[in-house]
């Protein structure tokens, strides 16, 4: 099976790999894995406590290429954006950018699962109720 | 693949007597039957369980090898020395399926209907994960001693020996080896449950080994890192 170009790319090239410091208050840790391959992936953020935009992504991730590209567009994707948008990317999403393949669907399901996680991390550090916030933009 | 409780007997196209469906041989006149449409156990005429005779299996798996081999079909019909070879192939993917303690657990949780392999990925039927799969125990360990993995290789590549390192990927190395070994000691623990009950029992067990499975495939892909790391 070929991986695609996009794939490769982030794979040769990964955006945002790194660690950002886990004790700080603004930022968010997800640590997820996929048992049938034996992947594992963290994804962190760090988020304005302001302005509730992620200013910061980092991933590190043990597996195949698709779940490093996976990450890696995961990153891409949620920089820049309010914590509330990021919860909007959904693993279909980055399916159809990798254009991954039926049996690297999980890579993606992986990448979605590690940013809810890194989000629910951080609301639970800041005191944010999974519902409250969403009330709040809600409105 | 079929459960061998739903096989119907197929009549033998040399005798005409029916027999059971998944015998490479008809018991009534001897003559070699097209490969069967039963589960791998039915060609050993095995039942369908976890913990099995070992050398029943080795002995049929030989004795039937001996009687499919193609010298024993020189002069036979086309069809019959066709049969010969796609059975043997029958043959030899379901020995080598069902004497592997693993790859014989989970063929026959398949045949059960459990979702198992790379292609579920801790997924239920539409693509959203089961959370009670992932073992979050594991995980905070599994990505530190990947993180280990990855700077004792990366030293290595400098040439530099850091000694710490080394005794704590050792110590990771033999704390992995153990915890293993607890997983198969489990999965047998489910064997025996499985094998012995029945409806609820057996989803229970099922359930159980699944996980087991799980965890299992991470602790051996972090043992063949670890290990792959230190004796490189």
């Amino acid at each position: 099976m070929a991986y695609s170009d996009k794939v490769v790319d982030h794979y040769n090239n990964p955006r945002n790999v790194g660690t950002l410091d886990k004790s700080s208050d603004e930022v968010g840790t997800g640590l997820v894995g996929a048992p049938e391959c034996g992947d594992v992936m963290r994804l962190q953020i760090r988020v304005n406590p302001e302005t509730q935009v992620i200013e910061e992504a980092k991933f590190k991730t043990f597996g195949c290429g698709s779940a490093i590209a996976s990450s890696s567009l995961a990153t891409e994707w949620i920089k820049g954006r309010t914590v509330e948008d990021a919860l909007a990317i959904k693993n279909t999403d980055i399916v159809k950018e990798l254009s991954l393949p039926p049996v690297k669907i999980h890579c993606s399901v992986l990448a979605e699962d590690a940013i809810r996680a890194a989000i629910g991390d951080w609301k639970k550090k800041n005191g944010v109720a999974e519902t409250a916030a969403t009330a709040e933009t809600a409105k | 693949m079929k459960v061998v409780e739903s096989a119907v007997p197929v009549a033998c196209w040399s005798c005409s007597v029916a027999h059971n469906e998944s015998t490479l041989f008809c018991p009534h006149c001897s003559k070699i039957q097209p490969p069967p449409d039963g589960d791998y156990y039915s060609v050993f005429g095995l039942t369908p369980k976890l913990e099995i005779d070992l050398a029943v299996l080795e002995h049929e798996f030989y004795r039937l090898s001996r009687k499919l081999h193609p010298d024993r079909f020189a002069r036979a019909q086309e069809r019959e020395k066709e049969w010969s070879l796609a059975d043997t192939a029958l043959l030899n993917d379901a020995y080598r399926t069902l004497k592997d303690p693993l790859r014989r657990t989970e063929y026959l949780l398949k045949l059960h209907g459990a979702c198992i392999g790379e292609e579920f990925a801790g997924a239920d039927g539409n693509g959203r994960r089961d959370p009670s799969r992932v073992p979050a125990d594991l995980l905070e360990e599994v990505f530190d001693l990947n993180m280990q993995i990855e700077e004792m290789r990366a030293a290595r590549k400098t040439g530099a020996i850091d000694r710490e390192l080394e005794s704590n990927l050792t110590e990771a190395k033999e704390k992995f080896q153990s915890l293993l070994d607890a997983v198969d000691a489990d999965l047998r623990t489910q064997w025996r449950a499985w094998d012995a009950g029945n409806g609820a029992a057996r989803g229970t067990a099922q359930k159980a080994m699944v996980a087991l499975l799980d965890r299992r495939r991470y602790l051996s892909n972090l043992l063949r890192d670890v290990t792959e790391t230190l004796g490189a």
